[in-house]
C-alpha cells in the first residue's frame, strides 16, 4: 500500500510565558493510502496539536520546532503561505470538534460551504450555491435548499456538525482530519456522523485520521490505532492487535476504565497528565503507571517492534540494547 | 418581530423617554438659582420692571401651570419663544443645526478613517513597533484635555503658519481645526475598542474552519474577522456621533464655532429657558434616533440579533 502521509521526528511546541509546552514531541508514524488511523489519549494529549500541524493551522504561540511532515513525498514544512494555501481544504481537510464556535455566526450556511468551493475555484461564493446545496445533500441534510440560508444558530449541532464536514469534503480531499468530530454531539447522533464520516471517506477515495479519547470507538473504525500520552506515541499498531493483546499499561488503563463505565474519567489510571512544560523524566507515563520501577523514571523507552506493534515501554524491552 | 412593529414600539419607547426628558429639564432649569426677568431688566431695574416682565413671559404663574404651557408649545412644535432672542426656539436651533451636523459627521468621519485602520493594524500585528506607538498615541488622544489641543492646534495652525482660520465658520477651512481636534479625541477610544475587537475576532474558531478551507488572507480578514468584529466599534461609535449631535460644547466655545453645543451655553448663562430645554430635549432626541439606528445596524451585522428585535 502506498504511504500518503509520512510524519517524521515531528515536534511542536507553544512557546508561553512561564516555558515551553511540548505538546507533540518527536512523533513519527505513517498514513496509508485509504486507511482510517485512529489517534486515542487523554485530553491533554498533543492530539489535536498533531492534527493542526498537519493541516498547517499551528497559530503562535505554537510553533513547528522540528521534523518532517511528508504529505506525497513533499515535505509541507517548506511549503510557502501560498503553497499552504492549495492544500488546505483541497488535499487536507480538518473537521473540528465544536460545531457551535467552528461555524461563522453571520453567515448563512450556504455561504460558508460555498466559501470552501470558491476558495479552489476562483470567484465568489455566489456561483457555488448550487454546489454547495449538493454538498449539503451528500452529508444528508435534509431540506438542503432551505437550509443553505439558514444562519448556524437555526441549525441543531448535529446538524451544524454535517455541515463542517460538508465544507471538508468540498473539494475531495485526500486526507481527512477528523478532531473528535462527535464529541460535543449527543449520544445519540454520534453513530450517525461517525457512520456518514467512513462512508463519505469510502466514496471520496480519501484517507483519514480520526482523533478521539473514546478508544473502543477507534476499535470498531480503525484500521490502524496510535495511542498517545503526554506528546508522545506509547503504542501503534492494528486495531486488532490492540483489540486482543494490548501491551502498553496506558492502552490497558484506557481499555480498562472504560470496560467498567465509559463516562467516567481514567478509573483505573489515578492522577493526570503531567506537565508538559518539565514532564518527568524517563517514562512520562511512570507517575501513574502501576508497573514502574527504578528503570522508568531515568530512562525514555523507545518505541520498539513487539509482538506485530509498536510500543514504548520497559517492560517489554528488558535486556535490550539501552540496558 | 415585523420591522414595522419594532419600528412601533421603538418610537413608543422614544416617546416615553422624551417626555420625561421634558419633565427633568423643566424642573432642573427651574432649581437652578437666577432669574431669567432681572437679567433681561438689567441693574437699574426697578422691582415693578422685574414684576412686569416675570408677568410677561409667564413666570408669574405656578410651575404646573407653566409646564403645561411648556408642554403646549412643544406639541405646537415651536418649542415656546427664546426670551434672549424673542424668537421661536425652533428657528434658533434649526439654524445651528446645519453647523453641529457639519462639525460631528466631519470629526466622526475622520476618527474613522483613521482609527479603524490603525485598530486593526494593531489587532494584527500587536508585536510590531508601529502598534507599540498606536497605543500610546491613542491612550495620550484620549485623556488629552481638550481646550488645551484645541490651544495647541490655534498656536501652530494659525499663530504660526497662518494656514487656517482661529475661530467662526463659513468656509471649509474653518471646519479643519475644530474638528481634527474633536476627531483625535474620538481616536483614542475608537483605535482601542478597534483592536481589542479584532482580536477577540481573529482569535475565534471560526477563523480557524476559514483558514483550513484555503481562503486567502483577505477574504478571512474581511468576512470572518471584521464583520464579526464590528459590533462593539458600532457601539463606540453611535455613543460618540450621539454625543457630537448634542454639541462638543468646549471645541464649539474655543473656536466659536455656531453649533447647538454653543448656543446651550449661552441660553444656561442668560436663563433663557425655553431654549435650554428645547435644546436639552433635541440632544435627548439626537440620542434616542443615533440608539435605533445602531440597532438597526447590530440587526444587519448580526442574524442573531436581527431575529431577535426585527425579522
Ligand atoms: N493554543 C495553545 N496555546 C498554548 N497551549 C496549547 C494550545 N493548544 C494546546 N496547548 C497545550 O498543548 C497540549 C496538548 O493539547 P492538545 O493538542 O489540544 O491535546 P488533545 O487534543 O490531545 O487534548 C496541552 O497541554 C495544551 O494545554
Ligand atoms: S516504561 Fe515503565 S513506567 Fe513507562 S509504561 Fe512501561 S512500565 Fe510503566
Ligand atoms: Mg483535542
Amino acid at each position: 500500500m502506498s504511504i500518503v502521509l509520512d510524519v517524521r521526528n515531528l515536534k511542536v511546541y507553544y512557546e508561553l510565558g512561564n516555558g515551553v509546552v511540548k505538546a507533540v514531541d518527536n512523533v513519527s508514524f505513517q498514513l496509508y493510502k485509504g486507511e482510517v488511523l485512529g489517534i486515542a489519549g487523554e485530553s491533554g494529549s498533543g492530539k489535536s496539536t498533531l492534527g493542526q500541524a498537519i493541516a498547517g493551522l499551528i497559530r503562535p504561540p505554537g510553533r513547528i520546532v522540528g521534523g518532517q511532515i511528508l504529505f506525497k513525498g513533499k515535505n509541507l514544512l517548506e511549503l510557502s503561505e501560498s503553497e499552504w494555501r492549495k492544500i488546505r481544504g483541497k488535499e487536507i481537510s480538518v473537521i473540528f470538534q465544536d460545531p457551535n464556535s467552528y461555524l461563522n455566526p453571520v453567515y448563512t450556511v450556504g455561504f460558508q460551504v460555498a466559501e470552501a468551493v470558491e476558495a479552489h475555484n476562483g470567484g465568489s461564493p455566489k456561483h457555488y450555491i448550487h454546489k454547495a446545496i449538493e454538498l449539503l445533500k451528500m452529508v444528508r441534510i435534509a431540506d438542503a435548499p432551505r437550509r443553505a440560508v439558514n444562519y448556524p444558530f437555526q441549525l441543531s449541532g448535529g446538524m451544524k456538525q454535517r455541515v463542517l464536514t460538508s465544507i471538508a469534503i468540498a473539494n475531495k480531499p485526500e486526507l481527512i482530519i477528523a478532531d473528535e468530530p462527535t464529541s460535543a454531539l449527543d449520544v445519540t447522533v454520534q453513530a450517525e456522523v461517525v457512520e456518514l464520516l467512513l462512508e463519505l471517506k469510502k466514496e471520496l477515495g480519501s484517507s483519514m485520521i480520526f482523533i478521539t479519547h473514546d478508544l473502543p470507538l477507534l476499535l470498531e473504525i480503525a484500521d490502524r490505532i496510535m495511542v498517545m500520552y503526554a506528546g508522545k506515541i506509547v503504542e501503534l499498531g492494528s486495531s486488532h492487535h490492540i483489540r486482543n493483546n494490548p501491551l502498553h499499561p496506558y492502552t490497558r488503563g484506557l481499555l480498562e476504565s472504560v470496560r467498567y463505565e465509559r463516562k467516567a474519567k481514567l478509573k483505573s489510571i489515578p492522577g493526570s497528565i503531567p506537565s508538559l512544560i518539565s514532564p518527568p523524566p524517563g517514562c512520562r507515563f511512570a507517575p501513574r503507571c502501576p508497573f514502574a520501577y527504578e528503570k522508568c523514571r531515568k530512562i525514555e523507552p523507545p518505541l520498539k517492534q513487539v509482538d506485530g506493534r509498536l510500543v514504548a515501554c520497559h517492560l517489554f524491552n528488558e535486556g535490550g540494547n539501552d540496558g | 418581530m415585523s420591522l414595522g412593529k419594532f419600528i412601533a414600539k421603538r418610537a413608543f419607547q422614544a416617546f416615553v423617554t422624551l417626555i420625561g426628558a421634558l419633565l427633568v429639564v423643566f424642573l432642573i432649569m427651574r432649581i437652578l438659582p437666577g432669574d431669567p426677568a432681572r437679567l433681561i431688566a438689567g441693574p437699574e431695574a426697578s422691582w415693578e420692571d422685574i414684576e412686569n416682565i416675570r408677568k410677561m413671559l409667564g413666570l408669574d404663574k405656578p410651575l404646573y401651570i407653566q409646564f403645561i404651557e411648556y408642554v403646549k408649545c412643544v406639541f405646537k412644535g415651536d418649542f415656546g419663544k427664546s426670551i434672549k432672542y424673542g424668537t421661536p426656539v425652533i428657528n434658533e436651533i434649526l439654524a445651528r443645526l446645519p453647523y453641529t451636523v457639519l462639525l460631528a459627521v466631519a470629526a466622526e468621519a475622520i476618527a474613522v478613517a483613521l482609527a479603524l485602520p490603525l485598530g486593526v493594524y494593531s489587532a494584527l500585528k500587536p508585536n510590531s513597533t508601529l502598534s507599540r506607538f498606536i497605543s500610546a498615541i491613542s491612550l495620550f488622544g484620549a485623556s488629552l484635555p481638550i481646550f488645551w489641543l484645541a490651544l495647541i492646534f490655534i498656536y501652530i495652525f494659525s499663530a504660526k503658519l497662518k494656514w487656517l482660520p482661529s475661530f467662526g465658520a463659513g468656509s471649509w477651512k474653518h471646519l479643519i481645526l475644530p474638528s481634527f481636534t474633536l476627531a483625535l479625541l474620538l481616536m483614542g477610544n475608537l483605535t482601542r475598542i478597534t483592536r481589542s475587537s479584532v482580536m477577540e475576532a481573529a482569535s475565534m474558531n471560526h477563523v480557524t474552519t476559514a483558514v483550513a478551507k484555503g481562503l486567502d488572507n483577505g477574504k478571512v480578514l474581511r468576512r470572518h474577522v471584521l464583520r464579526v468584529s464590528m459590533i462593539p466599534i458600532v457601539t463606540i461609535m453611535g455613543l460618540q456621533i450621539g454625543s457630537l449631535l448634542g454639541g462638543a460644547v468646549i471645541t464649539e466655545t474655543v473656536f466659536a464655532w455656531p453649533g447647538i453645543g454653543s448656543l446651550l451655553i449661552d441660553s444656561i448663562f442668560y436663563r433663557d429657558y425655553p431654549l435650554a430645554q428645547g435644546i436639552i430635549l433635541f440632544i435627548v432626541l439626537a440620542f434616542v434616533i443615533v440608539n435605533l439606528a445602531v440597532d438597526f445596524i447590530y440587526g444587519l451585522i448580526d442574524p442573531r440579533v436581527r431575529s431577535r428585535t426585527w425579522s
